[in-house]
């Protein structure tokens, strides 16, 4: 069981590396902290799931989605 | 992701890709092989003494606010720097906003940035409102503003009672920022007290200075800075809850501090 959410993680992880469009990254990484909150419950560390749960997947992805409306997308060259 | 577009920057760049990926194969490659058993130790002695000697039943609030509080103290310190930061940008940010458009110079300045904020769709959430904004529905207003108080509720329960369930100062404060987003989302016009960032900051400082306030309270009661003074008296979790509420209500006013501002509610 923890294997495969782990291999799921690191699927994500990959997926948000390489994503050329910067939202499908960004949901990308918050399924990863949601799966490692998961992995969390299951270690039976409810405290760590909770704050991973509650930043990671909630706080940190609005931070992000924020910054993308705000931010205009350009593709001239590498970057 | 980089992309390079000349065929000699693909290859450095994959490159790279194998060479950190090897690189923490290397580093990583011994701890697999090692069969040290683990420390123990700590672990049978915060097991055996933890809940004597801080009196909290969750054993984690006990390390961080008991053993480890020195953490706890840098942790926030951490935090209202990275609040520092994040005005600091934003403020450069609204500020080359506010100049871009600059074709009217018979205005004044602020006339002006008023102009180009309004333009622009600003970092303003009540100037975003009132435009109308498509995304805004009245769903999402109903939804964040009944489901608000909520939360807040219980993000308090998750801070209060950390010392005997899961959860603690952190992961309440950041349940209550995110309550105070949803306050804020949910009630168009001037939003709540807690929407007021002028409010906020008092009640991060205010939670900063009690912290410190605290933190040598100890000293009175001969337990040494960060001491716990009702060390020897019956309920000793007194002060694992007063830290727990003290740290969460930093947390969430400094993490709905940076929500709110970032959604340019910021006055």
């Amino acid at each position: 069981m923890i294997s495969l959410l782990l291999i799921l993680i690191i699927c994500a992880a990959v997926y948000t590396l390489s994503s050329s469009n910067l939202l499908h990254g960004v949901i990308a990484m918050s399924f990863v902290s949601l799966l490692s909150a998961l992995i969390f419950y299951i270690l039976q560390a409810p405290d760590v799931a909770i704050t991973e749960a509650a930043v990671g997947a909630g706080v940190s992805t609005v931070i992000y989605v924020w910054a993308l409306r705000y931010t205009k997308r350009s593709d001239d060259g590498d970057s | 992701m980089a992309t390079p577009k000349t065929r000699f920057g693909k290859i450095w760049s994959k490159a790279g890709a194998v060479l950190s990926v090897a690189a923490i194969g290397f580093v990583l490659f011994p701890i697999f092989l090692a069969d040290n058993p683990w420390p123990v130790e700590a672990r049978d002695y915060l097991a055996a003494m933890g809940q004597a000697e801080t009196g909290a039943v969750n054993l984690v609030s006990s390390i961080y606010l008991g053993y480890r509080i020195f953490d706890t103290l840098g942790e926030t310190i951490v935090l209202l720097v990275a609040v520092l930061g994040t005005m600091s940008i934003l403020s450069r940010v609204e500020s080359l906003v506010d100049d871009s458009p600059a074709d009217d110079a018979g205005k004044s300045g602020a006339d002006k940035a008023g102009d180009a904020l309004k333009k622009s769709g600003g970092f303003s959430l009540s100037r975003e409102k009132r435009h109308s904004h498509t995304l805004r529905t009245d769903l999402l207003e109903a939804v964040t503003g009944k489901i608000g108080p909520v939360i807040l509720i219980f993000g308090f329960y998750v801070m209060l009672f950390g010392h005997v369930s899961p959860g603690g100062g952190f992961q309440g404060g950041v349940i209550v920022a995110s309550a105070i987003v949803f306050l804020t989302l949910g009630n168009p016009g001037a939003g709540t007290l807690l929407s007021n960032t002028r409010v906020l900051s008092t009640l991060e400082t205010a939670a900063f200075l009690l912290m410190l306030l605290l933190s040598s309270s100890g000293l009175l009661f001969g337990q040494g800075f960060f001491g716990n003074p009702m060390a020897g008296a019956e309920n000793p979790e007194v002060y694992i809850i007063i830290l727990n509420a003290v740290v969460g209500l930093k947390v969430g006013a400094s993490l709905g501090f940076l929500c709110i501002t970032m959604m340019g509610g910021h006055k």
